[in-house]
């Protein structure tokens, strides 16, 4: 399944907003496959942030594991906060 | 051509504040009113209310050391309203021509540095609820300031060992704290401050008696101690 974040907003910086997302992504995730990764498309996302980030990417990554998938893009605040997030939960990102 | 005067009531909805305190204002001196010759009333020009209103730093520091009344085109009150906010400036360095390397940096440090203000203080705020957000497209300036309970307070109820502001300004931009205990907590800091180590964008940043600079390329961090002592955060990016 692929996420396109762009239709959370082009400005994803808080963490109410992450939280808000994560939380209207639940009745999604119930329909997603044992065997099925999770892709996240930041194209169209101009600006990202650490807190936004860790309220929708973390819980995503503990509880998906490698069935999470990043899609890789240029966007500087994109990349910094995926690095950081990496950090602080001494975990890694599956980038595709 | 003359350039037309504005009566006080149109000055008040242009800065946002009250007639009161444009009359306030003329009286000590902070923004004087015109009088025509043997008239009372009094008239501005719109020129000087751009001028006054250009001054991001002298506006966001009176009103963290005097709680003075805020042109509400700067004051965000919760953090609804500063979002909205910032999706503008991001529109508006969009429509400036800023480039896509730094665009998205720049409004993401004055996300987390606004942020912080407002996960940080909510239920908690000494007196104003809000922050101060100002930008100049000219002069690629982005001022936020709060009077909350700055760094110090709000790091010492996790870190109680922490005395001065100091140490409390160089444990926020440098470690992270992933307990998260016992409440959520941001490590926003910690992501301004590798942004600005990477791209050219400068900050400072004041919180109690301690201020920090910032700028690309060095991650030393000057801390050092300022005569006074700022109420809240108060914050300056320049790219």
């Amino acid at each position: 399944m692929r996420i396109e974040l762009k239709k959370f907003g082009t400005t994803l910086i808080s963490r109410q907003s992450g939280k808000e997302a994560f939380s209207a992504f639940q009745s999604t995730i119930v329909g997603i496959a044992k065997d099925e990764n999770v892709e996240i498309d930041f194209d169209g996302v101009v600006t990202f942030s650490p807190s936004w980030g860790d309220e929708f990417l973390t819980p995503l990554l503990n509880q998906f594991g490698d069935r999470l998938v990043l899609f890789p893009t240029n966007n500087p605040s994109v990349k910094i906060t995926i690095k950081l997030l990496e950090d602080i939960n001494k975990r890694q990102f599956k980038i595709n | 051509m003359e350039e037309k005067l504005l009566n006080i009531a149109e000055a008040a909805e242009i800065l946002g504040v009250s007639l009161d305190t444009l009359r306030r204002w003329d009286k000590n001196g902070k923004l004087v009113a015109i009088r025509k010759e043997g008239g009372v009333h009094r008239y501005y020009r719109q020129s000087d209310l751009d001028l006054f209103a250009s001054d991001l730093i002298k506006i966001a520091r009176e009103w963290t050391t005097e709680g003075s009344e805020l042109p509400s085109m700067f004051y965000c009150e919760n953090s609804a309203v500063f979002q909205t906010r910032l999706v503008k400036m991001q529109n508006a360095m969009a429509g400036s021509g800023l480039s896509e390397n730094i665009l998205p940096l720049v409004v993401a440090v004055a996300g987390e540095v606004g942020n912080n203000s407002f996960d940080h203080n909510l239920g908690k705020w000494p007196d104003i609820p809000g922050v101060f957000f100002g930008y100049d497209i000219s002069k690629r300036q982005v001022v936020l300031a709060d009077r909350g309970l700055g760094i110090l307070s709000t790091l010492s109820r996790v870190r109680p060992e922490l005395k001065t502001h100091v140490d409390a300004l160089r444990v926020a931009f440098t470690e992270i704290v992933s307990g998260r205990a016992p409440e959520e907590r941001g490590n926003g800091l910690k992501f301004v401050r590798r942004v600005i180590f990477e791209n050219p964008i400068s900050l400072f940043f004041r919180s109690g008696d301690a201020e920090l600079r910032l700028k690309k390329d060095n991650n030393e961090l000057f801390i050092t101690r300022s005569q006074s002592v700022t109420r809240g955060c108060f914050t300056i990016i320049e790219y």
